[in-house]
């Protein structure tokens, strides 16, 4: 049954995207009507501020966290075995 | 009656470790379960009090201190070792039930330890036990593995020993108990110490990606709840409110993100997830508000069961593929699709989607964050949590289940064992259920916070923070590939080290002993020592020999003289001695008048 369902969806992929991208306009559409009881800081206030933040939190963890293994920290999988058996 | 009882729940595990090999078959797996079992059903009736004092030598040793706190811990320890004692019944060989139950036991001792000498024989206990289930893998990685993870804890035992001594005899006190931040000194910081290495806090965390990513597949699925949550639960214990934790917490939660994003291993990349999750627990405990505690406690037991689930998720792939690298996986939907859809809802409930058991717990961290004005916290853990779900909600299943059509290695015929799903699926229901119905733990908790984590607003930001985050994934996804290689960490300083220091030993220190000890040997050391014995030998001969020959030779001499002269044997010459003598007398008499 999962199969199944999995591979319709796999079928029908654009339709998938479009529900998915409907459901991002909603929440976006949807904010502007939520009540706001705890207001911490600035963003709070801001309509669809915390989905621009995961938009850029997202893009500021793969760019950077990449960007830093492979100025830096990148090594071949076997570092430590070709190195350490010398 | 019932209320004052108490029975260490460790014992029915050590108790029944010796007796799991000897058994056979369906018998060992009936006691495997059995156990757990209990334990748990014998937690349940716990109420608070202190159990099991034993004085030794003027120490005061508790053995059994239960309250909130320990219960709650005790709670979900019990709970995971069903789990896992059901994950791991598949298993032929009796020795990775004996380690994981005397890890289980030792974890379950530390919880309930009310002094820190009790607290300390149990912590060394679950590293023992721990090491064994790394080196139960018998690859020459996991040996390797196993002796560093080893070594580094055995280092943070003995910071935390050595705290401990201290603090006993600055105070005379080895109750486990909370200290103050304005009275720390060398000693309570040694201690925590301790605990942070355990907790797998920045700069000592190296050790759980390299253990968790070796161990044996059940190994790791008892080792991703015990250790780091038992140092939490230490933290809570001791060391609430302190501001260190804070910023610790926050760069610890961030720093698993960016290396989860480097790893090609599965199982690797959950242990860089839990070095992020155990960062809003230590977060919590730094922040050390009512609310905040409550939520460390809370994240705490969610936890365990999620990261369990996602452990097990996985290790259900490595068992039946032998593959733990996103390199090598992919196209798995169509072969292991029960394992798919626990392991999504494991990566839900640590991405904290609403109706899932993070979206209850880890909220109330980050609240109390909020709460207490520290916004750049609550910010950065929120940063985190976007992350958590980019890797551990997206990255691990699309990974191994989806990106490639087919797998590129001979698919598997079957999904992960029966015993393997229906832990799992235990697991997932327990996510599940905190997430809908999260009255039923909080009512576990041990302070006195009310939280709400179910508000239009709250579910609101959480969905846009996730949903976008999905949006991302999938725009950047190309970046995202895998690549076969892995991120250096900071145990490059002891791996490199000690590659270094052998190389040091094996290079220069021969080196140094063949050409320049032996020549100095050779051209200095030798002749001296040989004309030190020439002259030792002309003393000796000349000096000490010559001294005692002739004062020996003197004595002879003088005693044939005096014989000559005292004895001639001619009697005249006695009777005029006498006569002399006697003459010497009289006179002297004479005189003396």
């Amino acid at each position: 049954m999962i199969v199944r369902c999995i591979a319709w969806m796999r079928k029908h992929y654009s339709l998938v995207e479009k529900s998915f991208l409907a459901v991002l306009a909603l929440l976006l559409v949807g904010d502007l009507w939520v009540p706001r009881h705890h207001v911490h800081f600035l963003g709070d206030e801001i309509p669809d501020f915390w989905a621009l933040f995961g938009l850029g939190a997202c893009a500021l963890i793969i760019i950077g966290s990449k960007w830093l293994g492979h100025a830096w920290l990148f090594r071949p999988e076997d570092y430590y075995e070709r190195e350490g058996n010398k | 009656m019932a209320a004052t009882f108490f029975f260490h729940p460790a014992l029915l595990f050590f108790a029944a470790l010796p007796v799991v090999p000897l058994l056979k078959g369906v018998w060992r797996q009936a006691l495997v379960l059995l156990v757990p079992l209990l334990a748990f059903t014998l937690v349940l009736g716990f109420s608070p009090g202190t159990h099991g004092v034993v004085d030794v030598q003027g120490l005061h040793l508790v053995f059994g201190r239960v309250d909130k706190l320990a219960i709650i811990f005790a709670n979900v320890f019990t709970l995971m070792s069903i789990i896992g004692a059901v994950y791991g019944l598949h298993v032929k060989e009796p020795w990775q039930q004996v380690a994981a139950m005397g890890y289980v036991g030792s974890a379950l001792g530390c919880v309930f330890a009310g002094d820190f000498l009790t607290l300390f024989l149990f912590w060394e206990g679950l590293m023992v036990f721990s090491t064994a289930l790394v080196f139960l893998r018998k690859t020459e990685r996991s040996t390797r593995a196993g002796y560093r993870y080893f070594l580094v804890h055995v280092t943070g035992g003995l910071m935390l020993l050595c705290g401990i001594f201290l603090h006993y005899h600055q105070t005379g006190s080895i109750a486990f108990v909370r200290f103050h931040q304005e009275t720390a000194g060398l000693a309570e910081y040694l201690i925590l110490a301790g605990f942070l290495l355990n907790a797998a806090v920045p700069p000592l965390h190296a050790w759980l990606p390299d253990a968790y990513g070796s161990a044996t597949v059940v190994g790791s699925v008892f080792m991703c709840a015990y250790t780091t949550k038992t140092a939490v639960y230490a933290l809570v214990r001791s060391f609430p409110g302190f501001d260190i934790l804070i910023v610790l917490g926050v760069i610890m939660a961030l720093y698993g993100v960016v290396y989860a994003v480097l790893e090609n291993d599965a199982r690797r990349l959950l242990s860089y997830h839990i070095i992020s999750q155990v960062g809003y627990m230590v977060t919590g405990v730094g922040i050390g508000t009512a609310l905040a505690l409550n939520g460390a406690c809370a994240h705490a037991y969610a936890h365990i069961l999620y990261k369990s689930l996602l452990f097990m998720g996985v290790g259900g792939v490595v068992h039946v593929t032998g593959r733990s690298r996103f390199s090598e996986l992919g196209g798995l939907w169509k072969y292991m699709p029960y394992t798919l859809i626990f392991t999504l809802i494991g990566g839900l409930s640590i991405s904290a989607f609403p109706l899932f058991s993070g979206f209850v717990t880890k909220s109330m961290v980050i609240s109390g964050a909020w709460e207490s004005h520290l916004n750049w916290a609550a910010l950065g853990l929120t940063l985190a949590a976007a992350g958590t779900f980019l890797h551990t909600g997206l990255k691990v299943p699309y990974f191994i289940w989806f990106w490639r059509d087919k797998p590129s290695f001979e698919p598997p015929k079957k999904d992960a064992p029966l015993n393997m799903l229906v832990a799992m699926a235990i697991a997932a229901y327990y996510c599940v259920l905190i997430g809908v119905n999260p009255e039923g733990l909080y009512k576990l908790l041990p302070f006195d916070a009310h939280y709400h984590p179910y508000t239009a607003q709250h579910v609101m930001e959480s969905m846009q923070i996730l949903l976008f985050t999905m949006l991302g994934f999938f725009l950047l996804i190309k970046k995202l590939y895998p690549e076969p290689k892995v991120g250096l960490d900071l145990d490059w300083f002891y791996r490199r080290g000690a590659v270094v220091f052998m190389a040091f030993c094996q290079d220069v220190l021969r080196m140094v002993d063949e050409q320049v000890i032996k020549n100095l040997h050779k051209t200095f050391a030798l002749p001296l020592l040989r004309s030190f014995a020439r002259v030792a030998n002309w003393n000796d001969q000349r000096v000490v020999d010559g001294a005692v020959d002739n004062s020996a030779q003197a004595v002879l001499r003088l005693g044939d003289h005096m014989r000559v002269f005292m004895q001639p044997g001619i009697l005249s010459r006695y009777i005029a001695r006498t006569l002399t003598v006697l003459a010497g007398i009289a006179l002297l008499a004479l005189y003396l008048r």
